[in-house]
């Protein structure tokens, strides 16, 4: 408790719920989160999330709950929700790279059109990014020639060139050839070693037990257990927790 | 983007806003007529409106000293503008009786009028009783067409309407249909000019009766007292007299060319030069006109249709349901027939053509931008808004880029349609290409070679185009 004082609550959400129709996607959900703190959430397909991962940038919105991000309240109405993104890093699974620019202008748009960067800047900024991602090379080519690993570190590029506090995963691997998620799975460790508030959905379990401060297990829209990785995945106390690592540790 | 839009915007606002103002020392009027009535009104070789009317018009206005502008049009909507105060009098064969009389004020009748009927040459319709179960063909609006629309019950007959008097000629020519019934001295030159029509009633015309120029009722006094007070001079000093007989007295050759100039579509070409060339340049004008302001406005709704607001999407939706609903020739006699009457501004022909097809084609354009928008995959405007863009810089710079790359053949599509659909505006008097052909075949009587020329015409406009746009869209990938 005393040390939580001392660190900055990063993401603070409090008894959100977020339904389809009749479907409870999300039950009560409340999380902190510190900063520079990696928090890996896991949890079987359709438990909740992509849902509770996309409310924290409202692309997806809360019936109800607080959600509370670098101190901005974005369950209100009032807070700009624009600004709050720019802090706000997010990767898809799917990537979502700009078909209709070329690397280096998927990197540099978001600067330029927000007036964060002039084009001289955004453009020597793009191109430290490409050497942290390690693809300098590919600066100039279409998105559509690039490769998945590849496109997945563009898109994370993209999200560090507005230099966020907070960066959202959505199983950025899960779309990848198996050769290909070594390489983006070392430029997030890397980004986590810098001290980045790092929020990610994942299935790779050893990458999980690797980098993550805490392990938070969603099932059925509730967040059922969370901890230590050492604790979750070597001494799991919910007993859904302890089913689902024994499907996916034998997968 | 939206700069060039709002331009569209003020373009298309002072489109609307264009009006036909003339202003001279004489009195000016607006007379419209139906061109495909010869010998009353049709145009010769060169191109010019001749005819007993409009001669008879010209010296009447020289005599009393005003000027006028000739509108030729279908009867119909030539009837209409003067009815509703958009055209200050018709000459166009229009028969006195007393219906007309409750919204039209007559001058003294200029010709003595009756109808006749009329079979195909060598048909064996020997009497009315004869058309029992067959197909007349009548036109729309006509007295003539009145009078055999009374005779329908009592001979059985069915009718078929058309909006020209040549069409309806060649139908009976051909055989489509049994019979029509037409104005005597029309049907008479007509036949004297080769048409294969035999007239049944020569000496017992039907409801007889007489032309008269006309205006709205109670409107346009003067004009009517000058059109009375010069008649009656050029009928006593024998003018009129003689503008008569140089029509009816006329061979074929005088007004529509030689036989040489008729009988090969060569022939046909050269001797209209003039006339398809300008045709064609005013369809090229309306195309051109039409496909730059349409994708403007279109554009403009397509955006709207994907507005964060709902409200502003309702708008677009709105708009492009009802004109894609509208056919075009009804929302161009709306606008250039209906709506002058209500709000008294009048609009030239071409604005109504044009603003006609902007609202029309625009339509289209805007349901085929809106959904190009659309179809745009949903995580690249995640993506877009994630990194903090607001919603419509999403849209300029990584939605509608996309959208607008998908939507290139839709847009060469409709400039294709856009020109085909401007043919239809000759129903408003556009002399365009296929007006153009109409007032031809009304004179020459040679349907199918001009209808092929002016098919071809067409076909080669539509080719450079496709090629054009092709071009263009190579140039843009
Ligand atoms: N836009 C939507 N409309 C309706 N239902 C939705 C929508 N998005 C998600 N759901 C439903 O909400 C539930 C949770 O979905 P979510 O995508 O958050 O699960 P997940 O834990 O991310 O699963 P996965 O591991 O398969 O990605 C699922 O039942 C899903 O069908
Ligand atoms: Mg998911």
């Amino acid at each position: 408790m005393m040390s939580e004082i001392q660190k900055k609550v990063k993401v603070h959400v409090e008894k959100v719920n977020k339904s389809y129709g009749e479907n409870h996607v999300l039950r009560d959900i409340s999380l902190d989160i510190a900063e520079n703190e990696v928090v890996v959430m896991i949890g079987p397909s359709g438990s909740g999330k992509s849902t509770f991962l996309r409310m924290l940038n409202q692309l997806e919105t809360p019936d109800n709950g607080t959600i509370v991000v670098d101190g901005f309240d974005i369950s209100e109405k009032a807070t700009d929700i624009n600004k709050v993104r720019e802090n706000i890093g997010m990767v898809f699974q799917n990537f979502n790279l700009f078909n209709n620019y070329t690397v280096l202008e998927n990197i540099m748009l978001a600067p330029v059109e927000l007036g964060k960067l002039d084009k001289v800047a955004a453009e020597k900024k793009a191109r430290e990014l490409l050497k942290t991602v390690d693809l300098v090379d590919k600066a100039d080519v279409s998105v559509n020639s690039l490769s998945g690993g590849q496109k997945q570190r563009i898109a994370i590029a993209r999200a560090l060139a507005m230099e966020p506090d907070v960066m959202l995963f959505d199983e950025p691997t899960s779309a990848l050839d198996p050769e290909m998620v070594g390489d983006v799975l070392e430029v997030m460790k890397n980004l986590a070693e810098s001290g980045m508030t790092m929020i990610i959905v994942t299935h790779e379990m050893g990458f999980a037990k690797q980098v993550a401060d805490r392990v938070v297990f969603f099932e059925a829209g509730k967040i059922q257990e969370s901890g230590v990785p050492e604790q979750v995945f070597n001494a799991p106390k919910n007993e859904r927790l302890q089913e689902f690592l024994s499907k996916v540790m034998h997968a | 983007m939206f700069k060039k839009c709002l331009l569209g915007l003020a373009t298309l606002v002072s489109f609307f806003a264009f009006v036909s103002t003339v202003n001279a020392a004489e009195p000016h009027y607006t007379i419209t007529t139906d061109a495909t009535y010869a010998p009353f009104t049709f145009q010769d070789k060169n191109s010019n409106y001749v005819g007993i009317e409009q001669d008879t018009m010209k010296a009447i206005a020289k005599r009393e000293n005003f000027t006028y502008t000739m509108r030729p049009m279908s009867y119909n909507s030539a009837a209409q503008l003067v009815s509703n105060g958009q055209a200050d009098g018709i000459i166009a064969g229009m028969s006195i009786t007393p219906e007309r009389k409750e919204v039209y004020d007559f001058s003294t009748p200029y010709y003595k009028t009756g109808v006749a009927w009329i079979v195909r040459k060598n048909s064996k319709i020997k009497s009315l009783n004869d058309l029992k179960g067959q197909t007349v063909a009548l036109k729309t609006g006509t007295a003539a067409s009145e009078y055999g629309k009374s005779l329908q019950a009592e001979y059985g007959f069915k009718v078929k309407y058309f909006n020209d008097t040549d069409t309806m000629y060649n139908d009976v020519v051909v055989g489509n249909s049994a019979a029509t019934f037409e104005d005597m001295p029309v049907i008479q030159y007509a036949i004297k000019n080769g048409m294969a029509l035999k007239v049944m009633n020569v000496n017992k015309p039907g409801n007889a009766g007489s032309y008269g120029f006309a205006v709205e009722k109670g409107k346009n006094k003067i004009l009517l007292a000058s059109f009375n007070h010069g008649f009656a001079a050029i009928k006593k000093d024998g003018t009129y007299d003689k503008i008569v007989a140089k029509y009816l007295g006329a061979s074929q050759a005088t007004f529509s060319g030689t036989k040489k100039d008729n009988s090969s579509i060569w022939g046909i070409m050269t001797s209209n030069r003039a006339a398809l060339l300008k045709g064609l340049w005013q369809t090229l004008e309306l195309t051109v006109i039409a496909i730059i302001l349409a994708s403007v406005w279109g554009v403009l709704l397509g955006v709207l249709g994907v507005s964060e607001y709902r409200w502003v999407r309702a708008i677009s939706t709105t708009i492009i349901y009802i004109f894609r609903g509208l056919p075009l020739m009804v929302l161009a006699f709306f606008i250039y027939i209906g709506l002058p009457g209500v709000t008294g501004v009048k609009i030239p022909a071409f604005t109504a053509g044009i603003i006609t097809l902007i609202l029309n084609e625009g339509a289209y354009t805007g349901a085929f931008v809106r959904g190009g928008f659309e179809a745009v995959n949903r995580g690249q405007m995640e993506a877009a808004r994630s990194l903090g863009l607001p919603y419509g810089s999403a849209m300029r710079r990584v939605i509608m880029p996309q959208g607008l790359r998908i939507m290139v053949p839709s847009f060469i599509n409709q400039f294709i349609i856009t020109l085909k659909d401007t043919s239809i505006l000759s129903a408003i008097g556009l002399l365009e290409l296929t007006q153009t052909g109409t007032l031809i075949v009304a004179r020459n009587s040679q349907g199918f070679r001009v209808w092929a020329i002016i098919a071809v015409i067409y076909l080669i406009v539509i080719t450079l185009l496709t090629w054009l746009s092709n071009w263009v869209e190579k140039k843009l990938k």
